[in-house]
């Protein structure tokens, strides 16, 4: 298995990135760091899925002249392209949820609120 | 206690997807499953019957043009909720004691000099996102970026004259509706909503379509991602 490991290194890698993320997401009180281990979760998937699509020795998948195979996966790349303006959305979105909680009640530590209600 | 609990949970969580990765095709080979049949047609025919060099432009805009289609509505979404959430209700706490910023003057003045420069790289992004690395959102983003920058440095009043309030409502709907009027078009064009021209003669149209929608992309998202910013910078 560790052998295995040494070869998808890269996928172990976010695996790590991905934990490190969940960490957060559970152990921290802070809202906003909360969210912030949210987005190293999604980081970690995006980087799993571009590195599935990775094959050694590969150019960018853009044809014209001068291009020649192998090309690198695009379907991962193009997945990974609308993901990110997703996670982008749902940031902005979360934020000014915070902003808002914050306005109504003055705090954005978890156990504060959850001693609030 | 807790931290016991989390390690716990952490532990427990990294097991099966260790298990999982170790058991993954290896790292960049091209015998992959995902490499060996969707891909390698897109990568054979896409250039062609796409109509842009850029596969993966293909791949987002033509043959998976309703995925992107949708993601656009989403970041407009995101916009409509975000202006919900922060202008809707009691707005009357905002604007009363905004430090005014003081910035200085090498960056001040490096900004400005930069700043045609960034525009100018964002939109040649944008409008080579068919033959080159880029596209819509990488523009999109630089621009929005640009805007930031500058309400950082010049100060909101100054940097809010970059979005008109007539055309702005257009303007941060402008992916959405860009690739409507594309869809559209196609629909009267080949009996499918986004059905592309598919005769090898009118690849200029599929090309100039395709460019259609990166810049009302590149467009739409600028004016998203500083609509948002200025929504935020006003809570202070």
């Amino acid at each position: 298995m560790i052998e295995a490991l040494w070869v998808n290194l890269d996928y172990a890698a976010s695996v790590v990135l991905f934990l490190i993320g969940l960490y957060a997401v559970i152990a921290k009180d802070n809202l906003i760091k909360k969210f912030m281990g949210l987005n190293i979760m999604e980081t970690a998937i995006f980087a799993f899925i571009v590195a599935l699509g990775v094959v050694d020795g590969g150019d960018a998948p853009i044809m014209g002249e001068g291009a020649r195979a192998p090309f690198t996966n695009p379907i991962p790349q193009a997945l990974i392209l609308t993901g990110i303006v997703v996670a982008v959305s749902t940031t902005a979105l979360a934020l000014s949820l915070i902003i808002r909680i914050y306005r109504q009640c003055g705090t954005i530590e978890a156990d504060e609120l959850r001693e609030m209600e | 206690m807790k931290k016991a609990l989390v390690a716990a949970l952490l532990i427990l969580a990294a097991i099966p997807l260790l298990l999982a990765v170790s058991e993954l095709p290896p790292h960049g080979s091209a015998s992959n499953a995902t490499y060996t049949h969707v891909s390698a047609y897109y990568l054979e025919h896409g250039a062609e019957e796409a109509g842009a060099e850029n596969i993966i432009t293909d791949v987002i805009l033509n043959y998976r043009g309703f995925d992107t289609n949708g993601e656009v509505t989403v970041i407009f979404t995101a916009l409509a909720a975000v202006l919900a959430v922060l202008l809707l209700g009691d707005a009357s706490t905002a604007t009363e004691d905004k430090p005014s910023h003081s910035v200085s003057v090498v960056v001040s003045f490096i900004v400005r000099l930069l700043a045609p420069f960034i525009a100018m790289f964002a939109v040649y992004v944008i409008i080579n996102g068919h033959i080159s690395p880029g596209g819509g959102f990488q523009g999109g983003t630089i621009l929005g970026a640009l805007a930031i920058v500058l309400t950082l440095v010049l100060g909101e009043d100054e940097a809010r004259r970059l979005l008109p309030e007539r055309p702005k409502p257009w303007l941060q709907a402008a992916a959405p509706l860009t690739f409507i009027g594309i869809g559209l078009a196609g629909l009267t064009d080949t009996g499918f909503y986004l059905g592309f021209p598919t005769a090898e003669a009118l690849s200029w149209i599929r090309t100039m379509w395709l460019l259609a929608i990166e810049i009302g992309i590149g467009v739409g998202g600028a004016a998203i991602i500083a609509s948002i910013f200025w929504t935020m910078e006003a809570e202070r």
